[in-house]
């Protein structure tokens, strides 16, 4: 993209932002719609399609049986990528995973491990020789704003949904994957001087620095991530924090309204 | 192909572990324009396979070294998502992935008029979520669908389908079974107008009459599919101008 057109939409942006405005008419603190759907897949254990705005992305899990780490022989693992395939937008090009791609799956992997929603040490089979990995797998078909939010959730959705194949690796009967917590993120960006929820396309290319926040159950705090050229006050970390553990408490009950 | 004669894959009564019969095919879904940042794009179920496709362009070709002076170029990326499949595959190209991006690439530009575009490129992103057999075929059909979505004329659709042998009998559209046990597979590329054959891949053990059902299969499969093909366009228009299809 030429300079001029972000430099041109910064004016607007900020116009509007003068205003308390959006350019997509939304207010300050206001989400795009949502549609979250699980077990979508054949293949994968555990699938979501999340569609936020006109933002789509997939969620899969798969499992796979492997030795533990030595100095962990009792724990199993969790892995969370993500990949911006030259699908996902006109901007993105093929090429080995760019520092986009593994800060998205970083972040949403941090949020998730971190909150303690997988307990490791149940995903052992055999104490020092099998224990299960679990993989999530993040797909991004059509980025149109806000990816992280979007990956978050299909991923916590597609792991709260999965189903273990013990038949396949022979150690019994299929069961669900004990998922103890709803780990949900929240992303802000500035536009105009100020944070928004959820921004689109266009705050974020006529935008500042992003702010991620993942809360877990009773609002406590699982990762952060602050991304991008900028800084920001603690009274604004405040503020948005507020509006986060509002808005990660409604996206914790639309994923929990979806399991079986 | 896989193993023989020691997975039984048709039933005492002639027809095959899934109920269909021999010339029967998977039900078959399509949508198209249901990727926003898509300048064209489509969604294709097929039995338990699910493509997607996104086309962007006709774009500045880059690297300069891959423009053509009098046409455009098609670039076909064909990637299985890592959940995609049974055991997950890891993030990336191999060498099946790239050998079916550059036979699609070639089966895309005899249907698109890419005289029109010196120097351009059309990039055609086809994305595999689940699969079930046939995956190949059901990326060409979704490009195809893509394509058309985009506005990018083209002097035909394309349809991929694919017929193959199991336990000695010919059979339209394998599934998963009998894909990893079948005596052979061909998936094809067919202009659904005029009956030509864009895209041809084959593997196992077919004798010339074999060979000839196979194609009588595939052209009434190309048929059908173009029907839903074609449906699923007009409903996207209908879409866009507001009215019913």
């Amino acid at each position: 993209m030429v300079e001029l057109v972000p430099s041109l939409l910064r004016q607007e942006l900020a116009a509007l932002a003068a205003n308390d405005e959006r350019i997509d008419g939304r207010g300050r603190w206001d989400s795009r719609d949502i549609k979250l759907e699980t077990d979508c897949l054949y293949n994968a254990e555990g699938s979501a399609k999340v569609t936020w705005g006109d933002t789509i992305i997939y969620a899969g899990v798969k499992f796979e049986m492997r030795t533990p780490w030595p100095d962990r022989p009792s724990q199993g693992s969790l892995m969370c990528g993500a990949e911006l395939r030259p699908v996902a937008g006109r901007k993105y090009e093929p090429g080995p995973p760019s520092p986009q791609s593994i800060e998205l799956g970083r972040v949403v992997d941090r949020g998730i491990r971190e909150s303690g929603c997988i307990d490791m040490d149940s995903l052992c089979i055999i104490p020092g020789e099998k224990v299960l990995g679990v993989m999530i797998d993040i797909h991004v078909l059509s980025d149109k704003g806000n990816i992280f939010d979007a990956c978050a959730l299909g991923a916590i959705a597609a792991l709260r949904t999965a189903t273990v194949p013990a038949e396949r690796f022979d150690i019994g009967e299929d069961y669900p994957l004990a998922v103890s917590m709803t780990p949900t993120m929240c992303s802000f960006t500035r536009v105009g001087g100020r944070y928004v929820l959820d921004a689109n396309e266009e705050e974020e290319l006529g935008g500042d620095e992003r702010i991620h926040i993942t809360l877990g159950d009773e609002g406590h705090l699982h990762s952060l991530q602050k991304g991008l050229k900028g800084t920001f006050t603690p009274a604004e970390f405040d503020e948005i924090l507020g509006v986060a553990q509002q808005r990660c408490a409604e996206l914790a009950n639309l994923v929990n309204s979806k399991e079986a | 192909m896989g193993g023989y004669g020691d997975v039984k894959l048709l039933r005492e009564d002639g027809l095959r572990l899934d109920g269909r019969k021999v010339d029967e095919m998977r039900e078959v879904e399509i949508e198209a324009g249901i990727l926003p940042a898509a300048d064209g794009s489509a969604w294709v179920k097929h039995g338990l396979n699910v493509a997607v496709c996104a086309v962007y362009g006709p774009m500045e070709a880059h690297p300069r070294k891959i423009q053509r002076q009098d046409r455009a170029v098609i670039d076909v990326r064909y990637n299985m998502a890592p959940f995609s499949t049974s055991d997950r595959i890891r993030p990336g190209f191999n060498r099946r992935s790239r050998e079916i991006s550059k036979v699609t690439a070639e089966a895309l530009e005899s249907v698109v008029l890419v005289e029109r575009y010196p120097r351009s490129k059309i990039r055609v992103e086809i994305e595999i979520l689940a699969a079930e057999a046939g995956t190949r075929c059901v990326g060409i059909t979704a490009a195809a669908v893509a394509l058309a979505d985009a506005g990018i004329p083209m002097r035909d659709l394309i349809v991929g389908v694919a017929s193959g042998k199991i336990e000695d009998t010919v059979v339209l559209d394998l599934d998963k079974a009998e894909d990893n046990y079948g005596q052979a597979d061909l998936p094809m590329g067919i202009l659904p107008t005029t009956g030509e054959i864009a895209f041809l891949q084959m593997d196992g053990d077919l004798s010339v009459e074999e060979y000839n059902t196979c194609m009588d299969y595939n052209l009434k499969a190309a048929r059908e599919i173009h029907v839903l093909m074609v449906d699923a366009l007009k409903r996207r228009y209908a879409e866009k101008n507001g009215g019913e299809a």
